[in-house]
């Protein structure tokens, strides 16, 4: 079964599901597939006959990223193009609440903390800087800079406090330690851009890279000489990975080749599955947190596309099951 | 339009392909000072065989890998076609290896590279050295062959006899380029390669090499050559200021901010990268474009300003993406107008020193550019392009674009 939402001419960067609300999920979205133009954050509901618009706000530059506050069920931030966050209200705004412009270029990635007694943000720009904020953006508590490429992805760890890693297109993979302003960890993880990178939600030292050199590689902190694995398989870059919130070894990764893959590195033979339902490029996926029968596969992706055929631009976010049942988000037509 | 770069880049899997050309190892000789230094009593076989030798050993690969060795040479007879087979043998290679030598002037040694590296994208070879070499004491630019007298009915080919002194002057004039500008270049060219040598920067590209050199009493002297002779850390503005016009009453063309005439070799062991690989040899740089395009003869120098952008542009780059050039300095004339014509940034310009402190050993200049260009970078320790660039004589440019990979 497929639930599909259409937005015109608008190419998905990134897809959240809300930690509060199960049937919820937010999405960054852009015109022109994030080359120009404006974008637009939408928070959708999937109801039993489809998927429903809650709310959309317009942006003056394209939005790449997004997430959900974890204290706060109506809040979440999302970055831009014209390297602005931005503080998004959904229960009653019209204009974000509050909008902090302190990175020089694109901001590509935002993530909030998830742990306890920890409300903070990161942020993670094409400037070359990584920067953390309180819950209100006030203004940001401390900028980190190591990185000598664009940073694409800034992820808290699940488990300590005060501790992210970031992908970066200079090939590093880089734990930073907020307290002391610091590069606890460079680790050169892939001979190419690395587009994304995500935390093992049950074991504190191990960490996903996703890369334009098509391969995922999961890491083990505590001997970063070489990989624990090396999954092989996607014929393009790989633009987003992310852990199960399920199983230690099982993650997913979306890619320019147009497929989702679904991984467990603990076994021979990793690969679990491909899902090819897409047409374009497949930029956002996350799992839904909330679902733990159908779990594993509860994914959406978004997917934008450089293919000019026609006046028509396909942007689809779906929702996968095991099961076979799709719930698919298109943005376009 | 950088959002469009950054997303192409993405979908460029080549980008770390196994079908790259990529560099291993470079290394070349010191440069000696034609007819008064180091080198005025070592034939370029010798100079030759020392850095061949030395490259392979260094990486510890049996010559007999190599599917071909190309060698950029310009003075010796027909390129130095036997002069390279005999530095061949010197050097212990196999006879199945095979050898010969190009000639593109000023170019040679680079497109020594570049003719290695389109044997291997055609798939002939898998691993290619590359070399250039000349003896600026032992043979001298003059006899120009045999020419037709209709040379004289066309410009442009009666241009191409045009001296190239000759060439700097009408770059200077016509373009503006004044004395002081030259001698500034060239004065900061010393101050470079002067730093540089201090800090011991062209240690590790240098390779040491024994000869022997005949004093002023004809007494045979053995010698062990490691360091640049024609580097003048002395070197001032007001000294150069003094310096006569070399090629034409009222030039401003001097011999101090022209190339040094000049003896020496480069090799640089070049491959596919599956191949390299496979032997785990490491990679030090990879080539990512090249392009040679023709110029007016009579302002060859010229020549970088429309091949640089010629090899970006193949690259998807800009200058703004270029960590260091290495532009021949041929004359400061040229290499002054070339910098400003495409805005390079002067901190990335040659920055150990260029041809005016080093010297232009002909053949060998692309080579050892390619040498001290992947040094550099390699230092610098991060990510990064460079181009190596020089123009040519009869009005052509070439330039190259290099990564280097990162640590």
């Amino acid at each position: 079964m497929t639930k599909v939402f259409r937005s015109p001419a608008h190419h998905g960067y990134a897809v959240e599901v809300s930690p509060f609300i199960p049937n919820r999920v937010a999405c960054a979205a852009s015109q022109y597939y994030g080359l120009a133009g404006c974008g637009t954050l939408l928070v959708l509901d999937e109801t039993e006959t489809g998927v429903s618009l809650v709310r959309s706000w317009q942006w003056s530059d394209g939005l790449f990223d997004v997430a959900w506050s974890e204290a706060n069920e109506h809040l979440l931030v999302a970055g831009g193009g014209d390297g602005s966050l931005q503080l998004w209200d959904v229960a009653n705004h019209n204009t974000p609440l509050r909008v902090a412009k302190e990175h020089a270029q694109e901001v590509y990635s935002v993530d909030w903390s998830q742990i306890r007694g920890e409300n903070l943000l990161v942020s993670g720009s094409w400037d070359q800087t990584a920067k953390v904020w309180d819950p209100a953006l006030t203004q940001s508590l401390t900028t980190l800079r190591g990185h000598e490429g664009v940073i694409y992805s800034t992820i808290w760890s699940p488990h300590i406090p005060g501790c992210f890693a970031s992908a970066s297109g200079d090939g590093t993979l880089r734990v930073w330690d907020v307290k002391a302003a610091a590069c606890r960890l460079a680790v050169p993880a892939h001979k190419a851009e690395i587009l994304s990178c995500d935390w093992c939600k049950y074991d504190q030292n191990i960490v996903a890279t996703g890369a334009v050199d098509c391969s995922v590689c999961v890491w083990d902190l505590r001997n970063v000489r070489q990989p624990v694995s090396q999954l092989g398989g996607h014929r393009y870059a790989i633009r987003r990975v992310k852990f199960s919130p399920y199983s230690k070894t099982v993650l997913a990764s979306c890619s320019y080749d147009f497929t989702v893959r679904f991984w467990d590195f603990s076994r021979n033979q990793p690969l679990l599955e491909t899902v090819e339902h897409h047409s374009e490029f497949v930029c956002g996926l996350d799992f839904n947190l909330h679902v733990p029968n159908q779990v594993t596969h509860t994914i959406l992706q978004t997917c934008f596309s450089f293919v000019e055929k026609s006046q028509i631009i396909t942007v689809a976010l779906k929702m996968t099951t095991t099961s076979g049942q799709i719930v698919q988000i298109e943005l376009s037509k | 339009m950088q959002r469009l770069k950054v997303i192409s880049g993405h979908l460029s899997p080549a980008d770390h392909g196994p079908d790259d050309v990529v560099v291993v190892h470079g290394l070349r000789t010191a440069i000696g000072r034609a007819k008064r230094g180091s080198f005025k009593d070592t034939t370029p076989d010798e100079l030759l065989s020392a850095v061949m030798t030395a490259v392979l050993t260094d990486v510890g690969l049996p010559p007999s890998q190599l599917g071909d060795v190309c060698v950029g040479n310009v003075l010796q007879p027909g390129a130095g076609a036997l002069m390279a087979r005999v530095a061949h043998f010197l050097s212990g290679f196999p006879d199945s290896v095979p050898v010969y030598t190009v000639n593109r002037q000023c170019s040679s040694g680079l497109q020594a590279l570049l003719n290695i590296a389109g044997a291997i994208m055609s798939g002939s070879i898998s691993l290619g050295l590359a070399c250039g070499v000349e003896s600026m004491s032992l043979r001298s630019i003059g006899e120009p062959g045999d020419l037709s007298s209709r040379m004289m009915d066309s410009d442009k080919a009666r241009d191409c006899i045009v001296p190239m002194g000759i060439t700097s002057e009408n770059v200077a004039e016509r373009f503006s380029v004044s004395r002081e500008k030259q001698d500034a270049f060239a004065l900061s060219s010393h101050q470079k390669a002067a730093r540089a040598q201090t800090l011991g920067l062209f240690d590790q590209e240098i390779v040491s090499v024994s000869t022997k050199l005949v004093d002023e009493d004809g007494k045979d002297r053995q010698v062990m050559v490691r360091k640049d002779d024609g580097i003048r850390p002395g070197t001032t503005l007001a000294g150069l200021a003094k310096l006569r016009p070399a090629f034409k009453p009222g030039g401003s063309t001097t011999a101090g901010n022209s190339s040094q005439v000049s003896d020496g070799a480069a090799a640089v062991l070049v491959g596919r990268r599956s191949a390299v690989e496979a032997l785990g040899l490491p990679v030090l740089g990879v080539l990512r474009a090249s392009a040679v395009v023709g110029v007016p003869p009579d302002v060859m120098g010229i020549g970088p300003a429309f091949a640089i952008p010629a090899a970006l542009k193949q690259a998807g780059l800009t200058v703004a993406d270029i960590d260091v050039f290495e532009i021949n300095e041929a004359f400061a004339s040229q290499a002054v107008y070339c910098v400003e014509k495409l805005g390079i940034p002067l901190e990335k310009v040659n920055p150990n020193g260029g041809a005016i402190a080093l010297g232009h050993p002909l053949g060998c200049t692309g080579a050892r550019q390619v040498v001290t260009l992947l040094n550099e970078l390699k230092r610098r320790g991060r990510r990064a392009y460079g181009v190596v660039s020089m123009c040519i004589g009869t009005g052509m440019g070439a330039a190259a674009v290099f990564e280097y990979p990162g640590p």
